[in-house]
């Protein structure tokens, strides 16, 4: 067998050598975004995410989705990027409702959480209704 | 402001894990500038043994437009000496008929939350 040929098999087979983006390893922080007054997933709900830069106090967005089919954004952070610090996540709510024709208490909602230890798998969803919200630290 | 006056506002914090009212928590209210795009404060308070800081904003002072109040939650877990996720919670809303009565309910645990509007 070639070099090459060996060379190619070893690309198959190797997970270094294959070239991953965000949406392909598992993000160690999730989310899920449910539409609770209809029993369903929001999908299409625009989300960005922001770390808290500690000196300046300053927010840097990190990324930007929109919410799948099951209201779910697979890609959020990679490990590497995922450092202890203070998060927060906007989505846009209003702007879902909207899309629906109705209107909604609140234009957007941000949660600001604090992540002490990268190494956890944290899942932050959002229960919404058009005059409720809630959410919980998951894993 | 007297208290015969109650303000169009109101908000009570219940702490849905010990089956309290979140009590002697911080807050304030503000407002945001369209204009500038800035959020002005309006107001700041503690909330009372129900859980409850009337006098948040009065009626001539309600205009319509986007509100925000900031409740300071990791604080108040740490005065009952727990750790909890969120450093602090926004809720940030619209007030289109500042004639009504608009009441922002919000039930905290150190690693959940939830919000919603009342009259």
């Amino acid at each position: 067998m070639s070099t090459f040929r060996l060379q190619q098999l070893k690309g198959h087979i190797s997970p270094e050598n294959k070239i991953t983006t965000m949406a392909s390893l598992e993000s160690p922080l999730t989310t899920h975004v449910l539409n609770v007054a209809m029993g369903v997933p929001a999908s299409n709900v625009t989300l960005r995410l922001y770390r808290q830069d500690p000196s300046s106090k300053t927010w840097q967005l990190l990324n930007t989705g929109i919410t799948n089919a099951d209201g779910r954004y697979p890609g959020l952070i990679t490990k590497e990027l995922f450092t202890a610090g203070v998060y927060k996540l906007h989505f846009e709510t209003a702007q879902y409702w909207a899309s629906l024709g109705d209107t909604s208490f609140y234009p957007y909602v941000e949660i600001v959480f604090t992540i002490n230890d990268p190494g956890q798998k944290y899942h932050v969803p959002l229960l919404l209704s058009r005059f409720s919200y809630s959410t919980y630290r998951g894993s | 402001m007297s208290t015969a006056e109650v303000s169009p506002l109101t908000t009570q914090v219940l702490n849905s894990s010990d089956g309290v009212p979140g009590a002697r928590m911080a807050l304030s209210l503000h407002r945001l500038d369209s204009e500038l795009v800035i959020w002005t404060m309006l107001s700041v308070g503690t909330t009372d043994e129900a859980g409850r800081c009337p006098g948040l904003i009065r009626r001539e002072a309600f205009t319509p437009g986007m509100y925000k109040l900031r409740f300071e939650t990791a604080s108040y877990w740490e005065s009952r000496t727990q750790t909890s996720f969120y450093p602090y919670v926004e809720v940030v809303f619209s007030i289109s008929e500042p004639e009504q009565s608009w009441h922002l309910a919000l039930l905290v645990t150190p690693f959940s939350y939830s919000t919603h509007r009342s009259n």
